[in-house]
């Protein structure tokens, strides 16, 4: 694989496709699960988990799984995983298993896992389905701690369980709150994103530009 | 289509493929189950640890049919720990979309007299959503309550109830009072032994 790909991966997974703030896909666990920064980072890792070992074993099966039960086939290889996630939790971190509840079984259904075996692992390689899905679940991990983190201060007065101080706003910890944390990121990121997108393509234009033959500079002025 | 067709064909090639594919993974879980299966004794324990703080040995205790169950929910297991206190695992009914909460809690006795509850801690529970909302705070209420009267634990304020409910789910809160209460009612209708 070459470092141009490599990077695209990365930058789609992280940033440009990021699953959270660009897609606004997982917005179910996105919105439930944030309240504390432990259970983002915990969500987060877990979906990580699932969507790497889904997209190897996709990508692996990719020609051998017919088109027309593609879907019944993601679903059980997706299942199978997320039940591993939950028998591991469960055995060895309870806290956070009772934390996130339902939310884990249901990650069988995210329509992050899914759909990027569906547009990604079952088009590519093992080894850019892994990258895809290694940099996704970051992008959607580094996201759900972000909303976390703010939510779990401003809520509760505490990051990552540790009490910071008294203040409180209850607001953030509840549905509305969500909400509310959910849309300003978005919009921060998009503002952010576009900004740099914009400067982007101000360089890639002017380069262009300068590139041009001097003649051809001399006619255009 | 005849049967040598179907053999034959794209759907029975699709249907061999998904069968493979759940029976490689069945086959998976059922191993990866019995390794990682979290046995009743387990679960004891860790309760215990997650309440004491390190595990100690326990003797369960064989309640009689009629304490098992009443109006708040049902009492499953007691078990006497090493300090004299009893660990009780209860279910409290009617929780979000008639859900359930199963709590597990310390009874503290003192000279074999009750004199109040310990820590509690979720085992697990049924469609309440909100469950991992609930902090350390809210399940301190019961262990610094006033138990030794008649009142019941409640999400209405009134003279002869406690009250202890989390904003915004108090349904979950009937279900995790009912627990708590179940557990009460278990001990005050056998007249405070266990």
């Amino acid at each position: 694989m070459n470092t141009q790909k490599f990077r695209k991966i990365a930058s789609d997974g992280l940033l440009t496709n990021n699953p959270t703030f660009r897609l606004v896909l997982g917005t179910c666990p996105t919105l439930a699960l944030t309240t504390s920064a432990f259970n983002g980072v915990g969500m987060g890792l877990a979906v990580t988990f699932i969507l790497i070992c889904s997209n190897v074993l996709i990508s692996l099966l990719r020609k051998v799984i017919p088109n027309s039960v593609r879907i019944p086939a993601f679903v059980l290889i997706i299942a199978t995983f997320v039940t591993i996630v939950r028998m591991v939790m469960e055995k060895f971190i309870p806290d956070l298993y009772s934390s996130l509840g339902v939310f884990l079984p249901l990650i069988v259904v995210n329509c992050i896992i899914l759909g990027r075996a569906e547009s990604f692992a079952s088009k590519n390689d093992v080894l850019s389905s892994a990258l895809d899905g290694l940099f996704t679940g970051l992008g959607f991990t580094v996201a759900l701690t972000l909303m976390g983190t703010v939510r779990e201060i401003l809520g509760s007065g505490s990051f990552f369980g540790l009490a910071l101080w008294d203040f409180k706003i209850a607001f953030f910890t509840s549905q509305a709150g969500a909400f509310f944390v959910y849309g300003i990121f978005i919009a921060l990121f998009n503002a952010v994103y576009s900004y740099f997108e914009r400067k982007q393509h101000r360089k890639t234009f002017l380069a262009e530009f300068d590139v041009l033959p001097a003649s051809e500079k001399v006619k255009e002025g | 289509m005849t049967v040598k067709q179907f053999l034959k064909s794209k759907t029975f090639a699709a249907l061999i493929v998904l069968v493979c594919i759940a029976l490689v993974a069945g086959g998976l879980l059922a191993i990866l189950n019995d390794l990682l299966a979290i046995s009743e004794e387990d679960r004891i324990l860790a309760a215990i640890e997650g309440i004491y703080g390190q595990k100690t040995s326990y003797t369960e205790i064989n309640l009689p049919d009629n304490l098992k169950e009443n109006e708040y929910g049902s009492v499953q297991n007691v078990y006497l720990l090493e300090d004299g206190n009893y660990l009780i695992k209860s279910t409290g009914i009617n929780g979000y979309k008639n859900g359930t909460v199963t709590l597990w809690l310390v009874a503290e006795y003192a000279d074999g007299s009750f004199v109040g509850l310990g820590k509690t801690a979720v085992a697990e529970n049924t469609k309440q959503t909100l469950m991992g909302d609930f902090k350390a705070s809210f399940f301190e209420i019961y262990a610094s309550s006033n138990v030794l009267n008649d009142n019941y634990f409640s999400v209405e304020t009134s003279s002869d109830t406690i009250t202890n409910i989390k904003s915004g789910a108090t349904k979950t809160s009937v279900a995790v009072n009912n627990a708590v209460n179940a557990a009460l009612y278990m001990i005050r209708n056998n007249g405070g032994l266990l």
